[in-house]
């Protein structure tokens, strides 16, 4: 599909964000190893991702995008627990800065 | 889709994995040829970036035949087809100002191209 994601020959993005890529790659790899879905699957629900978000988030925030889309569709998990969980951890962030 | 195998999730973190498939499908182009990048919009998953739709370059290597990733995304088979390692002078691409040593390779499906008139 034409969209944001096709940005070859584009100009005045920065490098790519890394801090993440260890973390994010477990998940990939735990829902591949699953059976929830390929590569191809994974790169397509990405471009799917609306364009606004897409720019506004780093690369590795598209791959954590894909992969909680495909848990959902797969039911691995539900979108009721993936925020329930969210807010649990962000609870547990206030409590214990660091 | 199955779950990988436990036994077989360490090896393929080790090495990765191929999408190459037993060589089945007759090859459209060789070495040496000249093509055309089809000037195509789907509105599905593609390998294809815009910026080489509609542009000639040369076939310089025939890497087998591998499984066609638009058709995988989707749950519509394998599909399988030639992959060519396709060169494009910088100047097709990107006008007269680039620079005539410079140019890109791009791994296409043999779906992706024409052959230039």
């Amino acid at each position: 599909m034409n969209g944001v994601h096709d940005m070859g020959g584009l100009q005045g993005f920065g490098p790519i964000d890394r801090e993440a890529q260890e973390r994010v790659f477990a998940l990939f790899f735990g829902g591949f190893a699953g059976g929830f879905y390929n590569i191809d699957m994974f790169r397509a629900e990405i471009e799917r991702m609306p364009g606004h978000e897409y720019l506004r988030s780093s690369y590795y925030e598209h791959w954590l995008h894909a992969i909680e889309a495909l848990l959902i569709q797969g039911g691995a998990v539900t979108h009721a627990e993936l925020q329930a969980r969210i807010a649990e951890l962000q609870a547990a962030g206030r409590k214990e800065p660091h | 889709m199955p779950a990988l195998p436990l036994e077989m999730v360490a090896p393929l973190l080790a090495t990765g994995a191929s999408t190459r498939m037993p060589n089945t499908e007759p090859a459209r182009f060789k070495p040496g040829d000249v093509v055309i990048a089809r000037n195509i919009h789907p509105i599905n998953h593609t390998r294809l970036p815009r910026y080489v739709r509609g542009k000639r370059g040369t076939v310089r290597a025939d890497n087998g035949t591998f499984s066609f990733n638009d058709t995988v995304a989707h749950g519509l088979g394998h599909q399988p087809q030639h992959v060519y390692s396709v060169r494009f002078s910088a100047q097709e691409l990107w006008g007269p100002d680039a620079s005539p040593l410079d140019s890109v390779y791009i791994d296409l499906f043999d779906r992706y191209l024409d052959p230039a008139p």
